[in-house]
């Protein structure tokens, strides 16, 4: 039913759009009756029109006019004698009326027997002047629409023709089409055209996806123990445990799975499932939801083979996005379509009443910086808001988005790229009192959230003035299953329902692919407030853009991480970059917000020094955050902070393809046990560590070993970076993990995940990892100077911690 | 608030050797076609092409009518474009801009005869 619905959105341009450059108003194009392409008689940059230049470099001389144009459809031929070569052809007005007619130049134009008629036989004109169509037979496009259209050189124009004589059917595209083996178009910083931008990150795109489908298709995993369960909604769950592997492969909720039985003691059976629990400190264990119950061989326990679905959805909706910004000008306004592309456009302001207060209801109050970044957002038709770690970047995203519906009336668009970042920003705006929709994926809808209650299906779930919906619902909810009827009548209500919803919606929240869901596409939004923008790729972000924005807000911090994108080819060609940071070089200036409110001042200084040119200011003082009542053995004790100086053996884990240091692992839980001992809550703890491997055994040994009962240290929140962003904790405590002197020290050297690590934590922060391995990375050897100028690099038993008088070479200055 | 004026005005012309190419090969085609035409000597049929009367009738504007246009200053002029399909004659109505060649001509030759 879903890939109906997206077929049916999939908006191509018609078969009249001009081959040269899109333009498809029917009073624009002419077809060429030899080869039946379709051009505009718009000359672009070139000296005649397109269906011009076509005529005279493919030497086609006849044409028709469109029927939905001025004169319906016409083959332009002389009146006389019926020749309908356009070279020749002219028209000659009636003497006293306003009569035209055609005629050919020669010999109609010139006969004899004419001259006694009405006719002006003196002012015969030819059909082309200036090298178009006379604009009554077919109009010009508008500039406007021109400048909207591909900007196709006649070089191009060229090439395209004589790729046209081995091939009719070739395309613009086909001009660009990198060979098998060659490496792909590099991103542009400017593109001449909303073609040029598809043809560039389509391919990207591409190979992400076929990147994507390999890998999930060769994780096949056998020889599977599962154990079943019944959910509270009486779906059959299964858990199994997966190998664990380092590579790109991240399980997450809302996946497909594939679970299939080998063994003797049932019929063959498979069934698919979404992913409603990933391995996390509560176990090891993944958990399915089977998407259908019957015919489970619930009594078997092994020979299983779990097998990982590719599903290209995602994929799917920013190709679209990609098409229907080079194809649709009512994708985005005029002035969006072109600060986006990189063209020179004045900057220019909505004329719009400023309300008095800035601070949105329910809402903390805003500091300076954040009042005029919501000044400075509402006000322009493309903004770009940079928040740097913990200077409210929620509450000022959700601040505008509540300004936004009380100027325009409209309803809001809010995007970002994860789950997590969207139910944050949701929560705030809800309290601002305005109507919020939160539009989940379907294969997510039975994943708990705080702001459940705001999701569309659970919305509907609550509407009480529609009994019959309520009942079917029940009936469903009841017996698994619908007759066939009632399930069309559910399905038609549920989609009356949903629409209902969505268009009384103040705000409508989702993430940027989920922008591309079927029910949003009737849908127009001229305000869209993208938050976390810069994780997310410049398809991804043209998701939600291309639903009609003529508002922009994107939010983020270019100095933060950016975009997961595995395959390197396309990641080599610029995939990873971020739209905010591409308008960053463009030059668009990002206001940033420069109060830090998380950061104990001494936390925040390297960040703020090294990312941020040192503008970030304290929003906190050293006081407010100290933490009460905590006797901790800081070797400094005005500054919560060490690098713990530790050298481990680096190993690799079971799986063969994940790293683990058991010593740094050792000292990870002698420092949370200090903690948990002297009274912080595990909660307030997270541990960051780069590998896979080493979560699972920090994970384990902590539970296992640690001197503490197991379950404290279950409720310590052990992940990667990337899994804190966006986040924080008031402790946190970082495991480096790599100390092999060959091998560099993996995803550590890259300086935004650095950024991210060391911003995530409150009250402190403690590095544990081997300082001569990390110091030859000139990023690092930064770092590793400055605590040891702090004195806070040491090293010895945690009750004696001595200053390591290990030396480092000087820091290099470093361009960022 | 309008934008518009902040947007480029329009495609600007690139000079390039295919463009050269093109101009030239189109001068060639629009000479060559002509004179293929000269040197074919298609003989015309004899074909009706006088003017309708009924579009005669309707040409001829009422003073009211011309007092109308006058006041409105429209940008374009309505003519009647006769083209045959098999035998039967066919009227497409064109707008044609005011101030073409065309509207040009039959205003000033109306005003000639309005003035005779
Ligand atoms: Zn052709
Ligand atoms: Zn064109
Ligand atoms: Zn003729």
């Amino acid at each position: 039913e879903e890939e109906d619905d997206e077929a049916y959105y999939n908006k191509d341009l018609p078969e009249y759009a001009c081959k040269y450059c899109g333009i498809h108003d029917p009073s624009c194009v002419v077809m060429c009756n030899v080869c039946k392409k379709w051009f505009c008689n718009g000359r672009g940059n070139t000296s005649g029109s397109h269906i011009i230049n076509h005529l005279v470099r493919a030497k086609h001389k006849e044409v028709t006019l469109h029927k939905d144009g001025p004169l319906g459809e016409t083959v332009l031929e002389c009146y006389s004698c019926g020749v309908r070569n356009v070279f020749v052809l002219g028209f000659i007005p009636a003497k006293a009326d306003s009569v035209v007619v055609l005629l050919c130049r020669q010999p109609c134009a010139a006969q004899s027997s004419l001259k006694d008629m009405n006719w002006d036989q003196e002012q015969w004109k030819p059909l082309i002047a200036d090298r178009c169509f006379l604009t009554w037979l077919v109009k010009i496009p508008s500039e406007q629409e021109q400048l909207r259209a591909r900007q196709i050189s006649a070089m191009q124009i060229n090439k395209l023709e004589e790729l046209w004589k081995d091939n009719a059917d070739a395309t613009f595209q086909d001009l660009e089409k990198p060979g098998v083996d060659e490496e792909p178009q590099q991103v542009l910083l400017r593109y001449e055209d909303g073609y040029q931008y598809q043809n560039i990150f389509g391919p990207l795109v591409k190979l992400e996806a076929d990147y994507d489908k390999k890998l999930k298709e060769s994780q096949t995993q056998e020889n599977i123990e599962v154990r079943w369960d019944v959910g509270l909604n009486k779906k059959t769950i299964a858990y199994f445990t997966l190998a664990k592997t380092d590579g790109d492969m991240k399980l997450m909720h809302g996946d497909e799975l594939r679970l299939r039985y080998l063994g003797e003691l049932h019929k063959p059976w498979s069934g698919v499932g979404h992913v409603i629990k990933i391995p996390d400190n509560f176990g090891e264990e993944v958990g399915i939801e089977l998407k259908n119950n019957s015919g489970a061989p619930t009594d078997c326990i092994s020979h299983f083979v779990v097998d990982f679905i590719w599903k290209s959805t995602s994929f799917d909706r920013m190709q679209l996005a990609l098409r229907k910004f080079a194809v649709d000008d009512s994708s985005v306004s005029g002035y969006i379509y072109h600060r986006l592309l990189g063209h020179d456009v004045e900057e220019v302001l909505f004329r719009c009443h400023l309300p008095k207060h800035f601070s949105a209801p329910n809402l903390p109050d805003l500091n300076r910086s954040q009042v005029y970044a919501v000044k400075h957002a509402v006000q322009r038709p493309l903004s770009l808001i940079q928040g740097p770690p913990g200077t409210g970047k929620t509450v000022t995203s959700a601040t505008i988005v509540y300004h936004l519906v009380k100027q325009s009336g409209g309803s809001v668009l809010v995007c970002a790229p994860s789950n997590i970042a969207v139910d944050q920003l949701t929560e705030k705006i809800h309290r601002t009192g305005l109507k919020v929709v939160r539009l989940c994926a379907k294969s997510r809808e039975a994943i708990e959230s705080p702001v459940s209650f705001l999701a569309l299906h659970n919305q509907i779930r609550n509407m009480d003035c529609n009994t019959e919906l309520q009942k079917l619902q029940q009936l469903k909810d009841e017996t698994g299953e619908l007759s066939s009827v009632d399930e069309k009548r559910y399905r038609m209500l549920k989609k009356a329902a949903e629409k209902e919803l969505l268009e009384a919606a103040d705000v409508i929240c989702c993430t940027c692919v989920g922008a591309g869901d079927p029910r949003l596409q009737r849908l127009k939004f001229h305000s869209i407030l993208i938050d976390e923008s810069m994780q997310s790729t410049e398809p991804e972000c043209m998701v939600p853009v291309v639903l009609g924005a003529k508002q922009l807000i994107l939010v983020g911090d270019h100095c933060q991480l950016g975009p997961v994108v595995m395959c390197k080819k396309a990641a080599r060609a610029g995939l990873s970059q971020s739209l905010f940071e591409r308008l960053v070089v463009l030059g668009i200036r990002p206001f940033r917000l420069e109060v830090q409110y998380r950061m104990h001042p001494e936390l925040s200084r390297f960040p703020s020094n090294f990312f941020y040119e040192g503008s970030l200011q304290n929003g906190v003082c050293a006081e407010e955050r100290k933490l009460t009542k905590i006797e901790f053995p800081w070797p400094q004790q005005d500054k919560p902070m060490f690098f713990y100086v530790t050298q481990g053996q680096e190993e690799i884990a079971g799986s063969g393809t994940s790293y683990l240091n058991r010593t740094e692992a050792s000292n990870v839980e002698k420092l949370a046990t200090r903690f948990l001992r002297c009274g912080v809550k595990p909660e307030q703890i997270g541990v960051i560590t780069p590998y896979e491997g080493q979560r699972a055994y920090l994970v384990q040994y902590m539970q296992y070993q640690g001197s503490l009962h197991a379950k404290l240290y279950q409720e310590i929140e052990v992940a990667s970076v990337d899994a804190f962003q966006g986040r924080e904790k008031d402790l946190i405590i970082m495991s480096c993990v790599r100390s092999n002197e060959h091998q560099g020290i993996g995803f550590l050297n890259d300086p935004r995940r650095l950024n991210v690590a060391l911003t995530r934590s409150k009250y402190g922060i403690i590095i544990v990892g081997n300082p001569k391995v990390l110091s030859k990375q000139p990023l690092w050897n930064h770092l590793l100077n400055f605590y040891k100028e702090q004195k806070v690099l040491v090293e010895g038993p945690l009750n004696n911690l001595k200053e390591s008088l290990i030396q480092f070479s000087k820091p290099k200055k470093l361009v960022n | 608030a309008s934008m518009v004026a902040a947007l480029p005005q329009g495609p600007t012309h690139v000079d390039c050797p295919e463009d050269e190419d093109f101009l030239s090969a189109f001068d060639r085609m629009v000479s060559d076609n002509i004179q293929d035409r000269m040197r074919e000597t298609v003989k015309p049929q004899q074909v009706d092409i006088s003017v309708p009367l009924h579009i005669k009738g309707n040409a001829k504007k009422t003073y009211e009518q011309l007092q109308e246009t006058r006041v409105e200053e429209k940008s374009t002029m309505n003519f009647v474009l006769m083209v045959r399909k098999g035998h039967k004659q066919q009227y497409k109505s064109l707008a044609v801009p005011i101030n073409s060649e065309l509207a040009l001509n039959l205003k000033n030759r109306e005003e000639a005869e309005r003035a005779e």
